[in-house]
């Protein structure tokens, strides 16, 4: 009987808080635990210093991230955006160094190959109807193919201008890192796009059912068109802000960065088979994996601890809420 | 509802051990030491020299370094450990523009910084533990060369490329020496590897048909090492001998064989003891810029100039001691 009663219970509180933001719920747990530990095992953890370092050191997978999830909303994925920001990256360098544009348009350029980028996967999966994930794993060997190719491998832009440096490694008042305004707008943009339009709504539809969709009347080619190339445009931006971080752009920018998306994407509730998914959640896997690396860095521990347990950590969050919405169907 | 607070009870034993560590011992000198890569045996023989140094010392010595290609992994090493407050921290730099941002960063809050195996920019650093300069790997690879020949007689060189930096200064210096000290040697041929096993051996077998006078073939690259002892033993020319500078695995079937004579490189062992040396010295004021000399425990004096400390004569690998080391 009081299992019976404590389902009831359950039953209700699913009514009040639906499906994504019971796992925002447990994964907001997940961060505080990993705060609560951190603050007792590391050596500084807990300090405006600290928060800066981590927000900074993870602009670049969170504005990957955030353009990521629309696209596995669709039931989509963008394989190519770590290789997309490198060749981004070392375009703008040679744009900067060799043609000797001026570092603001050296900049735009880099957002436009990154555009350019996307607007080729766009292609390849709307009009080719190549499934995205065989288009964005082509697209990912070509980018960072023709960025190797260009610079030889060894070519290293550096020498960047101090303003542009600032983006990177500059403080704002109060000791925020320069490039967390640019995360911010990002996801702000992000959550109105797929939580409060018409196109967002038609993004979910997409993902739960294309042909479904397309029957009522939402132009499938063209959102999916619209979500890669915010995909290359989201690499592009990356881009700039990686160079001016480390103050160079070599053709090994963003290696892997891919993966480190698409965990915090998919941490933080996204569907892989589309259809579900939620910025903040976007938001809260992201910050899960970075307070992890950061503070296993902080305390002590061996840092390949970080791979361990955020696999642990994305199969116990996927378990959890299979399991939570098997049972709230049954 | 019960599988809901199964979930959160399995992240508690976390908080429960969380809570038993300390934070960073003060009164005890932390040492943070970075490799290129984690995971090369190369750097593998470095920590454990740097180990040795830590002990007798009573430094805390902090192991950590990118496992992955990540050109940025670097750079959030550092920021952590300048979170944390380490004393001084020890770099082998992969990307020296990119770390030096951090570096100087670090040394803006006080933290002593050394580099060590690869330099970063001049003013991101205090000093570079630099394990070998041009003229001393010139100089022993000479060395072993006219022991060799017994002080007279023809030898080639096989190189990496032929535009290869760090030879073409080591092929200079060879040549001052030769018009000096090693008046009796002849430099008889210079031919490219680049960087390739196959195509030393092919260079090889060319340059012995060409050049049947030359009784030593000193290989300068680290794959040209075993592609010319190859092509040597394949010769069946009992009378010619290899040398060169390289890495003792791959050289250790050709040292056994005897056509491989001597393979000259640093001691990792003692690269990665001397940083720890010096990382220790620097922070306790012990060691100042200026100094020239600088007494590094079991080492003993070495030779400062301007801000590298130099590591000595490079290391010769023979059949005997290579099997000492395993990188």
């Amino acid at each position: 009987m009081a299992s019976r009663k404590a389902d009831v219970t359950a039953a209700a509180v699913r009514r009040h808080f639906p499906g994504p933001l019971t796992h925002e719920a447990l994964l907001g747990v997940v961060v505080l635990v990993e705060l609560g530990y951190f603050a007792a095992a590391g050596s500084n953890f807990l300090s405006a210093g600290n928060a800066a370092e981590v927000a900074r050191a993870s602009v670049e997978i969170g504005l990957l991230a955030l353009a990521l999830t629309p696209v596995i909303v669709t039931g989509g994925i963008d394989l190519s955006v770590g290789s997309l920001l490198g060749l981004a990256a070392v375009l703008m360098g040679a744009m900067y160094r060799d043609l000797g544009l001026p570092m603001g348009a050296a900049a735009l350029v880099g957002v436009l190959v990154g555009v350019a980028g996307g607007a080729l996967n766009a292609l390849l999966v709307t009009r080719l109807g190549v499934p995205p994930l065989i288009a964005t794993l082509g697209t990912y060997s070509l980018f960072r193919g023709v960025a190797e190719g260009f610079t030889g491998g060894v070519r290293n832009y550096t020498d960047f201008p101090a303003g542009f440096l600032f983006l990177g490694q500059g403080r704002l008042p109060g000791g925020v890192p320069a490039q967390l305004p640019l995360l911010l707008a990002a996801a702000i943009f992000f959550w109105l796009l797929l939580h409060r339009t018409p196109a967002g709504r038609g993004l979910r539809a997409i993902g739960f059912s294309p042909d479904g969709a397309r029957y009522a009347g939402i132009p499938v080619a063209r959102r999916l068109a619209l979500v890669y190339v915010l995909s290359g445009l989201m690499a592009g931006m990356g881009a700039a802000v990686y160079a001016a971080r480390l103050g160079q752009a070599k053709a090994d920018a963003g290696t892997g960065f891919e993966l480190f998306a698409i965990t915090a994407v998919v941490l933080g509730g996204t569907s892989i088979f589309g259809g579900r998914g939620s910025v903040p959640g976007t938001l809260l896997g992201l910050l899960a994996v970075a307070l992890l690396q950061n503070g296993l860095r902080l305390s002590d521990l061996p840092a390949e601890l970080a791979g361990i347990l955020t696999g642990v950590m994305l199969i116990a969050a996927i378990g959890a809420h299979r399991v939570f919405s098997e049972r709230s169907r049954g | 509802m019960n599988l809901r607070l199964a979930f959160l009870l399995a992240l508690a034993p976390l908080v429960v051990t969380g809570c038993q560590r300390g934070a960073e011992t003060k009164g005890q000198l932390t040492v943070a030491m970075m490799p290129k890569n984690k995971g090369n045996p190369y750097f593998v023989s470095c920590h454990k020299g740097a180990q040795e140094a830590a002990g007798p010392l009573g430094v805390k010595l902090l192991w950590d370094g990118p496992t992955e290609t990540d050109p940025a992994k670097q750079n959030e090493v550092v920021e952590a450990w300048i979170t944390r407050g380490v004393d001084v921290i020890a770099v082998s730099v992969e990307n020296k523009e990119a770390i030096s941002t951090a570096l100087r960063k670090a040394r803006g809050q006080g933290i002593k910084v050394v580099t060590w195996d690869a330099d970063a920019e001049h003013d991101a650093r205090d000093l570079f533990v630099n394990q070998a300069t041009p003229e001393g790997i010139a100089d022993v690879l000479l060395e072993q060369t006219a022991r060799i020949l017994g002080g007279k007689g023809s030898f080639a060189i096989i190189t990496a490329s032929l535009t290869a930096a760090n030879q073409n200064e080591w092929i200079k210096h060879i040549r001052e020496l030769l018009g000096a000290k090693y008046a009796g040697l002849t430099l008889v041929d210079v031919r490219p590897s680049d960087d390739d096993r196959k195509r030393a051996f092919d260079e090889t077998q060319t340059l012995l048909k060409v050049h049947p006078e030359v009784k030593v073939v000193m290989a300068i690259a680290s794959p040209a090492i075993p592609g010319a002892a190859e092509a040597v033993k394949q010769s069946g020319r009992a009378d010619v001998k290899v040398t060169g500078l390289g890495l003792p695995n791959a050289s250790r079937p050709y040292l056994k064989d005897g056509v491989l004579d001597s393979v000259v490189l640093w001691n990792t062992m003692d690269l990665g003891y001397l940083t720890i040396q010096v990382a220790s010295a620097l922070a306790k004021g012990t060691l100042k810029p200026g100094q020239t000399s600088f007494t590094a425990g079991r080492l003993g004096p070495l030779t400062v100039a301007g801000d590298n400390v130099l590591l000595g004569q490079p290391f010769t690998f023979t059949k005997e001691n290579v099997d000492h080391f395993d990188f």
